[in-house]
C-alpha cells in the first residue's frame, strides 16, 4: 500500500502544479490586471490610485517574463504564494486571505458537520429500514418520496422551509449565524433541515439499492436460514458488507465539509467559505478565488486518496497495488 | 422501550416548545437597539480611503467629521462638527485661499490600546490639529491610495508631499521602514497644512475651491491618530487599521465581523455626551417647512442629547426575501422594498391597507443623483464634428426617449423624470423648468432627423441606413432590458441602433480611445452642490483628453466660462442665473440626455420614530429613535410558533409506519 501511495502522492503533485497552472492561465491572462484594479479602487478613482494599487498588490510585475530579473514575474509570485501557502491578500479589501479563509472554516464545519452526520445516520437508517421491509408499501412508498425529494431543487428547499417553518410556523429564526453554541443551534436548524431534505432523496435510493443487493446475497439466506434474527442481519452483516459502496461517497465528502456551501450559506447568512467564495465572485476578488479553487483541489485529492484508503479499512481483502 | 420512546417524545415535544424564530437574545429586548441589514460588506474603514455608501454606514458613526450637515434643515444646510465654526475663506496676495480650521477643544479619541505607543499606560488622548494634520497627509501619501487626491490637489503642495513621499521611500529602505507619523515629519509635511496651535490648523489652497467646505463634511478628512495607523498595519496577529477604527464618533465598533455582523455601540465618552448643547449634540428644534407635520420634531425627542440609541447591529442579508421576511416579523427596524413585493406594499404611493394596519411607515427620499444617456461629442457621426446635423440628430433622439415609461416599467414607477443635471435638493434645481427636448414627441423628432439629414433613419447623401453603437459594460439579463427598450425607441424613429455589450475593461478601453457614440451612466452627488453635477460637462474633465469623468467629452467654451464662474460662488441670484445660462446651453447641444433622479422607498417599524429620508450618504444613526418596549410587546404578537402541524406531523407517520410494521410481522409469522 506504501507504494500505492509515494505513487498517488506523486501523481497529486503533477496535478497540484497543473492546477496552479491553469489558474495562472485563467486569473492572469484571460483577465488583466487592469480589470482587476477597476473593480477594487471603484469608479471614481484616478488612474494614478489604479497604478498605485497595482503597484502595491504586486500585479505591475511582467506577467511570464521578466528579462531584467527572471524570478520577478506574476507567475512565480503565483506559484511560490501557492506552494508555500502565503496566499498573500485580498484583492477586494486587503485583508489577509489566509486568515479569512480560516474564519471561514469554523462557521462553514458548525452547519456541514452537523448536517453531513444527521445526513448519514438518517440516510443509512431510514435505507435499512425500507430495505428492511422491501416489497412491502412502505418501501414503495418511500421510492416514490425518494424519487420526489431527489427531484426538486435545492432553491425551492430554501424558499420553501424558510416560508414554512420560519414565516409560517415561527419555530426558527429565517437567517443568520453566532458563534455561541446555545444561539447557533437555534440558527442552524433551518439551513441543516434543508441540506437533509435536499440530499436524502439520492441517498435513499442510493443506500436502499446497495442494501437490497446485498441482502439478497448467499449468506444472508444462510444466516437467516441458522435463525439470525431480521434486525441483526440488516444491522450487522448487510450494513458492514455494503460499506465499500457506501465509503466511496462518504469519504469524499468529508475533506469538502470544510469547504461550506455557497447557496444553503448564502441565504442562511452563515458567514462560511462557501459564503467568502460568492463574495470574492460578486467582488472580482480574484486572488481570493484563486486559493478557493487551489484549496479546493487539494482537498478533492485528499478526498480521492482518503477513500483509496478507507477501501482497505472497510474491507481486507481489497489491496492497494 | 416504552419508557425509551416516553422520553424522545418528551424531549422532542420540549424542543419544540423552545422553538422560537426570534434571532436575537431575550435580554437585548429591552435595550434601545436598531436592527437593521447590509448586503455587500463594507471594503474598508479606513476614513481616507473609504468612499461606498456602506464603508460609510459604519465609519459615519464612528468618526466625526469636521463640519456636519443639519439632519432635517433642506436644502443641505451645512453647520460644525469638530470645528468650532465653519471656516471661511482668507483670500491671499498671491490669489491663494487660506482657511482656518479650529479645533473644539476636549475632543478625544475613543479608548483603544495603540495610544500606548504615545502615552504608555494611556487608552486615549485629546484630538489636536496635527491629528487633522496627519489625515490630510495620508490623503497625500501615494500609498494609502486615497480616491480624493485628484480633487484636493487644490491644497498648497499636496501633490508634491506625495511624490517626495514616494521617492524617499524608493531611494531610502530605512526610510520606509519609519513610522509612519515619522516619515511624514521628515518630509517637513504639506506646505498647504500647518499646524498653528494644538487646536488651529491653517489650510492654504493654490485656487478659490468654495467646495471644500463640503469635503470637511465627510470622513475624508476626519482627523485619524497616527498610534492606529502605526499599530494596526496587519503584521504578526494584528488587526488593519482599515479593519479597527479609532474615531471621536458617538458610537464605537464592537464587533466588526463583515462577512456576518457588525455591531456599534454609543460611546458614554463621546464629545457630545461630555458637552451637551453643541451643534450635532441634541436633536434639532427647527427644519424644514413640512418637518413638523411629518413627525421629525417630535417634542419627546426635540432638544434630547444625542444618540438615542444604546446599540446599533448590522446584520449579514445576501439574499432580499429573507431579509425583508425578518422586517414584517418584526427583527429589523428598517428596510427597502423588494421589487417582488413592492405592488403588495405600496399602493398608489402609499402604504397597502396591510401594512398600514401594521403601523408600519413610509419614508421616501429623491437621491441626489442623475442617471444619463450620453452622446460621444467627439463622434464624428453623433457629436460636435457634426455640427448642427449631429445637434439635431441627438435632439431627435432624446425626444423619444421615454423617462416617465422607464420609470413604470423598471423602477416601479419610483424617480424623478429628469430635465438636467441638477437633481432635487440641491442649489440649481428647477421643479418647474421643462427641458424642451426631454417631453415626448415621435413627430417633432422624425422631422428633427430630417432637418439633420437623416429622413427615416436614412441618410440622404449616402442612401444608406443610419447605424450607431449603444456601448455598454453590462451584461446582465436586466440592464440589457433597459437599454432595449431604450434602443427599440430610437428604431421606432428609423434609427439603428446596436447594443455592444463588451467587459468592464474592453469598454473602458473604448471609452479611453473615444471609440464609442451611446452610453448610459449615472452620477451620485459626492456634496450637495451644483458644481458636483455641472463639473461632468466641464471640458477640463473630458475623458479623452483629461482622463476626467466627462465622458461626452463635451466642450463649450461658453459652458466653460460660465463654471469657472458659477463653481466660485456662494449660493446666490447671480449664481443661479449663471446655472441657468449653463443649462441653456446643455438644454441646445444636448450631450446628455437626463432619464431619471432615483427615489428610495424605506418602511419603518411602527416603534421606530420617523427617521427623516437624507438621499446623501451622511450618518443619521445618532438621530434614530427606537421604542423597545413597544417592539418587544408587537414583536411577540407577530411571532407565536404554530406548533400543531409537529405533533399532527408525528401522528401521521406513527399511523403510516406502525400498520407496515404490523402487516410485516404478521407474514413473517
Amino acid at each position: 500500500m506504501l507504494a500505492y501511495l509515494v505513487r498517488r502522492l506523486a501523481w497529486a503533485v503533477v496535478t497540484v502544479l497543473g492546477v496552479l497552472l491553469f489558474l495562472f492561465v485563467l486569473f492572469f491572462m484571460l483577465a488583466t490586471p487592469d480589470d482587476i484594479a477597476r473593480k477594487a479602487v471603484g469608479e471614481k478613482a484616478p488612474q494614478a490610485v489604479l497604478d498605485q494599487w497595482k503597484a502595491n498588490h504586486g500585479y505591475d510585475k511582467p506577467r511570464v517574463w521578466n528579462p531584467e530579473s527572471p524570478g520577478d514575474t506574476m507567475l512565480v509570485e503565483h506559484f511560490r504564494r501557492m506552494l508555500t501557502f502565503d496566499f498573500g491578500n485580498s484583492d477586494a479589501d486587503d485583508t489577509p486571505i489566509g486568515a479569512r479563509l480560516w474564519s471561514g472554516a469554523g462557521p462553514s464545519l458548525a452547519f456541514t458537520v452537523p448536517l453531513f452526520v444527521s445526513g448519514l445516520v438518517l440516510g443509512i437508517s431510514l435505507s435499512l429500514f425500507i430495505a428492511f421491509f422491501r416489497e412491502t408499501y412502505i418501501d414503495r412508498a418511500g421510492t416514490v418520496i425518494a424519487v420526489l425529494a431527489m427531484s426538486v431543487s435545492t432553491l425551492l428547499y430554501i424558499v420553501g422551509v424558510q416560508f414554512v417553518l420560519g414565516k409560517l410556523l415561527r419555530w426558527f429564526p429565517i437567517s443568520g449565524f453566532d458563534s455561541s453554541p446555545e444561539v447557533m443551534i437555534r440558527f442552524l436548524a433551518l439551513p441543516v433541515i434543508v441540506g437533509l431534505m435536499s440530499g436524502i432523496g439520492g441517498d435513499l435510493r442510493f443506500y436502499r439499492t446497495v442494501f437490497v443487493e446485498e441482502s439478497s446475497r448467499d449468506y444472508v439466506r444462510t444466516a437467516r436460514a441458522k435463525g439470525c434474527s431480521e434486525g441483526r442481519i440488516m444491522g450487522r452483516h448487510v450494513l458492514r458488507n455494503s460499506l465499500i459502496p457506501i465509503l466511496t461517497g462518504v469519504v469524499m465528502q468529508i475533506p469538502f465539509l470544510f469547504a461550506g456551501s455557497l447557496l444553503l450559506e448564502s441565504f442562511f447568512g452563515i458567514p462560511g467559505l462557501g459564503s467568502i467564495t460568492v463574495d470574492a465572485i460578486n467582488a472580482n476578488d480574484f486572488a481570493t478565488l484563486r486559493v478557493v479553487v487551489y484549496i479546493d483541489s487539494l482537498l478533492f485529492i485528499v478526498g480521492m486518496i482518503a477513500t483509496d484508503v478507507s477501501y482497505t479499512l472497510a474491507d481486507p481483502r481489497v489491496r492497494l497495488g | 422501550m416504552k419508557r425509551r420512546l416516553g422520553a424522545v417524545a418528551l424531549a422532542a415535544a420540549l424542543a419544540l416548545s423552545a422553538c422560537s424564530n426570534n434571532p436575537y437574545p431575550d435580554a437585548d429586548d429591552s435595550r434601545a437597539i436598531f436592527y437593521t441589514f447590509f448586503d455587500d460588506p463594507p471594503k474598508t474603514l479606513d476614513p481616507q480611503i473609504a468612499y461606498s455608501v456602506v464603508d460609510h454606514s459604519v465609519i459615519g458613526n464612528v468618526y466625526d467629521t469636521l463640519l456636519q450637515y443639519h439632519y432635517l434643515k433642506r436644502p443641505y444646510t451645512l453647520m460644525p462638527g469638530l470645528l468650532e465654526e465653519i471656516p471661511h475663506p482668507e483670500k491671499q496676495a498671491d490669489g491663494r485661499v487660506a482657511y482656518t480650521l479650529r479645533l473644539r477643544p476636549d475632543l478625544r479619541f475613543h479608548e483603544d490600546p495603540c495610544f500606548e505607543l504615545s502615552t504608555p499606560g494611556s487608552r486615549t488622548r485629546e484630538v489636536t490639529a496635527a491629528d487633522v494634520a496627519f489625515a490630510f497627509a495620508r490623503i497625500g501619501d501615494p500609498a494609502v491610495g486615497s480616491p480624493v487626491l485628484e480633487t484636493l490637489v487644490k491644497i498648497s503642495g499636496l501633490r508634491e508631499f506625495g511624490e517626495k513621499l514616494a521617492k524617499r521611500r524608493t531611494d531610502d529602505a530605512s526610510f520606509a521602514a519609519l513610522r509612519i507619523d515619522r516619515q511624514y515629519a521628515a518630509i517637513g509635511g504639506i506646505t498647504g497644512v500647518r499646524v498653528t496651535s494644538p487646536h488651529e490648523l491653517r489650510l492654504v489652497l493654490d485656487e478659490p475651491y468654495p467646495q471644500i467646505r463640503f469635503w470637511l463634511a465627510m470622513p475624508f478628512t476626519s482627523p485619524v491618530p497616527w498610534e492606529a495607523v502605526a499599530t494596526y498595519d496587519g503584521r504578526e496577529g494584528r488587526d488593519l487599521f482599515a479593519e479597527h477604527p479609532v474615531g471621536t464618533g458617538p458610537f464605537r465598533l464592537m464587533r466588526y465581523d463583515k462577512r456576518s455582523r457588525i455591531v456599534m455601540e454609543a460611546d458614554p465618552s463621546w464629545y457630545g455626551a461630555r458637552h451637551p448643547g453643541a451643534p450635532g449634540t441634541v436633536y434639532p428644534s427647527e427644519g424644514a417647512r413640512e418637518d413638523a407635520e411629518r413627525g421629525y420634531l417630535d417634542a419627546s425627542r426635540v432638544g434630547k442629547p444625542l444618540p438615542f440609541l444604546q446599540r446599533i447591529e448590522y446584520w449579514r442579508e445576501k439574499e432580499d426575501m429573507p431579509a425583508f421576511t425578518k422586517f414584517l416579523q418584526g427583527y429589523y427596524d428598517l428596510s427597502g422594498i423588494p421589487k417582488e413585493n413592492f405592488d403588495r406594499i405600496v399602493l398608489e404611493g402609499g402604504l397597502s391597507p396591510a401594512m398600514a394596519e401594521k403601523g408600519m411607515g413610509l419614508a421616501k427620499a429623491v437621491a441626489a443623483d442623475i442617471s444619463y444617456l450620453g452622446f460621444n461629442m467627439d463622434d464624428p457621426v453623433v457629436g460636435a464634428p457634426a455640427g448642427e446635423r449631429g445637434r439635431k440628430l441627438r435632439q431627435a433622439m432624446s425626444l423619444v426617449t421615454n423617462a416617465d415609461e422607464f420609470k413604470r416599467l423598471f423602477l416601479n414607477g419610483r424617480g424623478i423624470a429628469a430635465q438636467s443635471p441638477i437633481p432635487p435638493g440641491i442649489f440649481g434645481y428647477d421643479p418647474d423648468y421643462r427641458n424642451p427636448f426631454r417631453k415626448v414627441d415621435p413627430a417633432h423628432a422624425a422631422a428633427l432627423l430630417a432637418e439633420a439629414g437623416y429622413p427615416g433613419g436614412i441618410d440622404a447623401k449616402t442612401g444608406e441606413p443610419l447605424r450607431l453603437n449603444f456601448d455598454t459594460p453590462a451584461t446582465d439579463t436586466r440592464s440589457l432590458l433597459v437599454f432595449q427598450f431604450w434602443v427599440d425607441a430610437w428604431r421606432r424613429l428609423g434609427i439603428d441602433v446596436q447594443i455592444a455589450a463588451t467587459s468592464y475593461n474592453q469598454f473602458q478601453d473604448k471609452i479611453r480611445r473615444g471609440a464609442f457614440q451611446v452610453f448610459q451612466f449615472g452620477w451620485i452627488a459626492d456634496y450637495p452642490d451644483p458644481e458636483n453635477f455641472l463639473f461632468l460637462l466641464w471640458s477640463g474633465m473630458a475623458r479623452t483628453k483629461n482622463g476626467g469623468p466627462n465622458t461626452a467629452n463635451f466642450q463649450d467654451p461658453r459652458y466653460d466660462a460660465l463654471f469657472d464662474l458659477m463653481k466660485a460662488r456662494d449660493d446666490d441670484p447671480e449664481r443661479l442665473r449663471l446655472i441657468g445660462e449653463m443649462r441653456a446651453i446643455l438644454e441646445r447641444d444636448c450631450p446628455w440626455i437626463p432619464i431619471i433622479h432615483s427615489e428610495g422607498y424605506a418602511l419603518y417599524q411602527p416603534w421606530v420614530a420617523p427617521p427623516k429620508p437624507v438621499g446623501m450618504a451622511f450618518p443619521v444613526d445618532k438621530y434614530r429613535y427606537v421604542d423597545p418596549t413597544l417592539r418587544t410587546k408587537l414583536r411577540a404578537a407577530w411571532n407565536r410558533p404554530i406548533r400543531w402541524p409537529a405533533y399532527a406531523l408525528a401522528i401521521a407517520t406513527v399511523a403510516v409506519v406502525l400498520p407496515g410494521i404490523a402487516t410485516w410481522r404478521r407474514e413473517r409469522s
